[in-house]
């Protein structure tokens, strides 16, 4: 009972950090120098305090 | 029931991971600390999970990902280093099945330590690896939690942590220690979190994961916890700005817990004053030696599992008031102490390389602490993370000194986190560099320097 309460809360906040990270374009890009002034639609921005 | 669950979940995370080949690196660090194939009683544990996720992780990191600006630091060579070293001892080791059975899983520790600072290229991946190894850490850790406020204190190696057979971080010890040395990281997702923004439900379940990390050491009953928990208390002083009031509060908080602690828990830490009548400490000692006097006829190394082939003699004193002492024997005695196990098993060249590996880190993270203590600079969360990584590590180096958990592969992920942020921060230094020479220099604020 307990192990399966206490499996069942870290697996599902895990689960949504997952679908979470999804959602977020800075996971895998952020902007660099070269496009620092690139705002062009699609381009991703840091969020705030990065 | 629970096996179809743990199917689910991997396959939804292997899902996910094909949009995101990152999370692919996050299955396996999941799969590595938690290990559902030894929670479950069918199907999963007849698959190598832990192989096909390590192979999607890397075929992802191969295929799909950007590596134009990817960095290898010196510790990632060390690693490298380090592992093909064990390599050799390997080969050349006192006890070849032994050792061929540890390397096992040490080359997969080890070289996923090397390649993770490869995919950790923005801060929102440094911070999701961290979560994730305290969201799978806190499956075990919540589960210890409760059964010790429930049991009253579990005693020593009696605290079923779900998985018997006392290996990885189910062992007692070695949860202990990660246990303590995590909390600090688990306080800077208080502050600083993005994917959970720290309102007041995720600082309320970090306070509660917290306070579970505290009770690992009363569960299990482990010395090594106590004094984990006590170099933690020191350390956390420098964080916060009210000195005294702050002490005062740790000396109340410490003398309030005291009644509640389990009379198992307070004998056994009663033991560290007497040790010369405790043959665990004593064999610990004789141990030590022995290796001492081994490296001296094995500088090189005896390679894993070295152990095996001692034999140890010592004196127990008696307790009470009784002042004589009884001799006892033992052989095959393990290490205890991970400066040992790394003297014994690989040599004074191994142990260099493995104190290099954590030395440089406390240092780097020392470096990045004072370069980014500024609390409005655009890096106002990357001083408090170094410092959160630099104890954290600091807790594990005391706790190894009487655990052998020199390739505990939980660690070699924190090792890994300080690389990727060390990486991260000296790109992003040089990108605001490039900046200012671009434009006008005062548009980019610099960071300050150390």
């Amino acid at each position: 009972m307990i192990n399966n309460l206490a499996l069942g809360l870290s697996h599902g906040l895990m689960i949504l950090a997952a679908f979470l990270l999804l959602r977020r374009p800075d996971l895998d890009r952020e902007p660099g120098p070269h496009d620092a002034a690139d705002t062009r639609p699609g381009r991703t921005r840091t969020p705030p305090g990065a | 029931m629970r096996d179809l669950a743990f199917i689910a979940f991997l396959l939804a995370f292997f899902a996910m991971g094909f949009k995101r080949p990152f999370l692919l690196v996050l299955a396996y660090l999941y799969i590595d600390i938690v290990s559902p194939q030894r929670l479950t009683y069918l199907l999963l544990n007849t698959v190598p999970i832990s192989l096909i996720a390590f192979a999607l992780a890397v075929g992802g990191w191969i295929l799909k990902e950007d590596k134009r600006d990817t960095r290898v630091g010196a510790r990632q060579v060390l690693i490298v280093l380090l592992m093909l070293y064990c390599w050799l001892t390997t080969i050349n080791a006192d006890f070849p099945a032994e050792a061929l059975e540890k390397w096992d899983w040490v080359w997969k520790a080890l070289i996923f330590a090397a390649f993770l600072p490869l995919t950790l290229r923005t801060r929102l991946r440094i911070e999701a690896l961290l979560l994730f190894m305290i969201l799978s850490a806190s499956s075990i850790i919540i589960i210890g939690g409760i059964k010790t406020i429930a049991s009253g204190g579990g005693g020593y190696g009696t605290l079923n942590l779900m998985v018997d057979n006392n290996s990885g971080l189910y062992e007692g010890s070695t949860i202990s220690a990660v246990a303590i040395a995590i909390i600090p990281v688990i306080i800077w997702f208080m502050s600083y979190g993005t994917i959970f923004k720290p309102d007041w439900r995720v600082k309320t379940y970090c306070i509660a994961l917290v306070f579970a990390c505290l009770l690992i050491p009363v569960g299990t009953s482990t010395r090594t916890g106590l004094l984990c928990i006590g170099l933690l208390a020191v350390l956390s002083i420098r964080a916060v700005k009210r000195k005294i009031p702050y002490l005062i509060m740790l000396g109340v908080l410490g003398l309030a817990a005291v009644p509640f602690l389990p009379s198992t828990f307070t004998n056994r830490m009663n033991t560290i004053k007497t040790y010369d009548a405790d043959s665990s400490a004593l064999t610990r000692l004789a141990v030590w030696q022995w290796t001492i006097g081994y490296a001296e006829t094995h500088p090189f190394g005896g390679g894993f599992n070295a152990y095996l082939g001692n034999h140890i003699r010592f004196d127990v004193k008696s307790a009470g008031d009784d002042p004589g002492s009884r001799v006892s024997v033992d052989q095959g005695r393990a290490y205890h102490s991970a400066y040992f196990e790394m003297l014994g098993e690989q040599g004074y060249v191994g142990l260099a390389l493995w104190l290099a590996i954590n030395v440089i880190g406390i240092v780097r993270m020392e470096i990045l602490r004072r370069r980014y203590c500024d609390p409005d600079g655009d890096f106002a969360w990357a001083g408090p993370l170094a410092a959160a990584l630099q104890t954290g590590h600091l807790v594990y180096l005391l706790g190894a000194t009487f655990i052998a958990i020199a390739f505990q592969p939980f660690i070699y992920m924190l090792i890994g986190a300080q690389i990727g942020l060390d990486t991260y921060l000296t790109r992003k230094r040089g990108e605001v560099s490039f900046r200012s020479m671009r434009r006008t220099p005062s548009a980019v604020p610099h960071p300050a320097s150390a």
